[in-house]
């Protein structure tokens, strides 16, 4: 078992696949370093404002469902079978 | 229309039905023409903009010719040629807190044909208030996403996006994509009023049209939602 992240958009773009499976990751915040570690620069960017740790306010977060707050729930817990997607949400019309 | 589940029934709670679409651009373009093909007995369309040149690659209710005229009139000429029976209240304003409640009123269905959040939140927020279902849809380049909002029945939009995205000023789109998620918000409030089918409710539905395809996130409803939750009713 371990944490399923779903990639949707752009960040399916940018790490050229829908879903990955993590393990031995105890938080949001540590999944997040996990998956830039694993996926590198392009995810990074897409993630948090250039040369920064700060996420980009385009970045929707959700847990089994439900959307974290991002200004103080990235110490979220997470435990196998847990899904988290990912994804930025569009706005035009 | 022989489709399973539909029939004369389904095409009379069809007649007797009143759509609000909000916003006449890309998404509400082919929205309205799929609800007015349809025979939704009414339809209320509402926006505040005169047609740009920019406009044309994705507003396809737009054309050449009509350029510098509003949206809302533009729009009205189409969509009674393309159904003569249909009851249509062009509505030239811009959608605000003070004349919101009034614009939808008696809507049974709202479909969401903005472009910025903060008009889809006050939408979001009437809807709930006065239990009205509303057709979320959303675009930008390839990518498009549709949630449909039934008031007690599952997350709102402020559940599923709780802050605002910043705005892009030079915002592209691929005219096909509102072409895409605008006819699923057709198919979504023909579905809704005809009670056919299952409708986006709890899932937000992303399409993308790089890859072609159609993914779902699943959302639930935020207990401390200030719109929808216990602590906003």
């Amino acid at each position: 078992m371990a944490v399923v992240v779903k990639f949707f958009a752009s960040f399916r773009d940018a790490v050229g696949k829908g879903q990955e499976s993590v393990e031995g990751v105890k938080n949001v915040a540590s999944l997040l370093d996990e998956l830039v570690r694993k996926f590198g620069e392009k995810l990074a960017e897409h993630l948090y404002h250039s040369g920064t740790r700060e996420i980009r306010k385009t970045v929707n977060i959700l847990v089994n469902g439900r959307v974290l707050n991002l200004s103080h729930e990235l110490e979220t817990s997470l435990k196998d079978g847990d899904i988290v997607a990912i994804f930025p949400p569009v706005s035009g019309g | 229309m022989k489709i399973p589940g539909f029939g004369r029934t389904g095409q009379i709670k069809l007649k007797s039905a009143h759509v609000a679409v909000a916003g006449l651009g890309g998404l509400g373009s082919p929205a309205s023409i799929y609800l007015a093909a349809a025979g939704v007995g009414r339809i209320t369309i509402i926006d505040y903009e005169r047609i740009e040149r920019s406009n044309l690659n994705r507003q396809v209710l737009h054309w050449e010719p009509d350029v510098g005229q509003s949206k809302v009139k533009s729009a009205s000429e189409k969509l009674r040629a393309i159904n003569s029976s249909i009851k249509f209240d062009g509505i030239f304003v811009k959608i605000t807190s003070e004349n919101v409640d009034q614009l939808i009123k008696g809507a049974d269905v709202v479909v969401d044909g903005t472009d910025n959040y903060q008009t889809r939140y006050l939408l979001n927020e009437t809807c709930v208030r006065n239990r009205i279902p509303f057709v979320h849809g959303a675009v930008e380049g390839l990518v498009g996403q549709v949630m449909t909002i039934l008031p007690n029945k599952g997350p709102c939009l402020k559940c599923a996006i709780p802050k605002e995205p910043p705005e892009k000023p030079l915002l592209q789109v691929l005219g096909a994509t509102p072409g895409v998620i605008g006819c699923l918000q057709a198919m979504e409030a023909i579905k809704l009023i005809t009670g056919l089918g299952k409708p986006l409710v709890g899932r937000m539905l992303i399409f993308n049209g790089m890859d072609m395809t159609f993914e779902e996130i699943n959302v639930k409803r935020d207990p401390s939602c200030r719109i929808c939750g216990k602590r906003g009713r």
